[in-house]
């Protein structure tokens, strides 16, 4: 039950049918370290991160180790998903030199979708990502990344674009600009990041609420009557109908996320279209 | 006071959930719409489909983590 992020040792299920959360605020804090490496103390979200990394560079190294041209099964599924990442996202939106940002939509690709997993991982049951931090610093990497890429293809005519838009009658470019620089530089990173977070955060509450309150009311049944004891199986199958459903949310939020990272770098490279 | 805040938040979630619902049943319809009037371009129509409604279901998102800040 430790393993959940809620507090359910605190429920009565006496008092109350659902077992609601005591704090959720918890999501945005930072929490007591698991154990210290050197000095630096190790979340237990810090520990998962590395732990993600090691997953994603095991499945790079071992997928692609021995190039065999007959691949094992491993082998194909492996390039079957980097290919899907390099032909579909990285060509098929940025076109043919999108092939140049291949690897780090690959690379941020990987560690959500592995980072993502962990919310249905058995014992584990916690995605980093529902941690503000990471899809932050995520969505921060891909705006440093495209606005570079803007910068390095169009000199500083990209950014006087988006402050000074040709085509637009020269009395509304002020207006126009303005909401152009807060959409592009600072909307786009926000709802990059607050998009994976809020879906994986959603996704493991109501994950962690029915499961756990399924739980302690088929545990207590004896103390709650039969009636409520009854209430648990549906919140246990509720619970995990909604199992089956967050299989398609993490596999799609990952998705999603390299490929709004790559219609950002797009726009950023082909400029006026 | 307490009480009423967060029931306040709930119903400002309620309320930030509507526009993007209808937002996303409009975009699946129509991309359901396109499909089956020309398959051969239901690969394009997917991915574009997934962009705008990652960009719509924001609204909703930016409300449901207002309502934990709340």
């Amino acid at each position: 039950m430790e393993q959940l992020i809620l507090a359910s040792g605190e429920c009565d299920l006496t008092q109350q049918t659902v077992c609601a959360p005591a704090d959720v605020t918890e999501l945005f804090e930072y929490r007591i370290p698991v154990f210290e490496i050197l000095g630096f103390p190790i979340t237990r979200t810090v520990f998962l991160m590395f732990l993600a990394a090691a997953i994603v560079a095991a499945i790079t190294f071992f997928g692609l180790r021995r190039k065999a041209v007959v691949p094992g099964r491993f082998q194909a599924a492996v390039e079957a998903l980097f290919g899907f990442v390099r032909d579909e996202v990285a060509i098929g939106i940025i076109g043919p030199h999108g092939i140049r940002y291949y690897p780090y939509l690959l690379a941020i690709f990987l560690f959500v979708l592995v980072g993502n997993f962990f919310e249905i991982t058995p014992f584990v049951n916690f995605p980093i990502t529902s941690r503000m931090a990471l899809p932050a610093s995520l969505a921060a990497l891909t705006w440093v990344i495209f606005i570079a890429a803007g910068i390095k293809r169009q000199g500083v005519r990209y950014v006087a674009d988006i402050l000074w838009p040709p085509g637009v009658p020269v009395f509304l470019r002020p207006l126009v600009g303005a909401i152009e620089f807060v959409s592009t530089f600072l909307v786009r990173p926000f709802s990059l990041a607050v998009r994976l977070f809020a879906n994986l955060v959603a996704g493991h509450v109501m994950l962690t609420l029915l499961l756990t309150t399924g739980l302690v009311s088929l545990t207590t049944i004896g103390e709650i009557g039969a009636l409520k004891g009854a209430f648990g199986i549906a919140w246990w199958a509720l619970g995990l109908a909604i199992f089956l459903f967050e299989v398609v949310v993490i596999v799609l939020q990952a998705y999603i996320f390299t490929l709004l990272s790559a219609v950002y770098i797009e726009t950023s490279v082909n400029p006026a279209h | 006071m307490e009480v009423l805040k967060g029931a306040i938040a709930l119903i400002g979630y309620g309320l930030a959930a509507i526009g993007p619902g209808v937002g996303i049943g409009i975009i699946a319809g129509n991309a359901v719409q396109a499909m089956a009037r020309q398959p051969e371009a239901a690969g394009m129509v997917r991915t574009t489909m997934f962009l705008g409604i990652a960009f719509t279901e924001a609204l909703a998102l930016i409300g449901f983590v207002l309502f934990f800040l709340a």
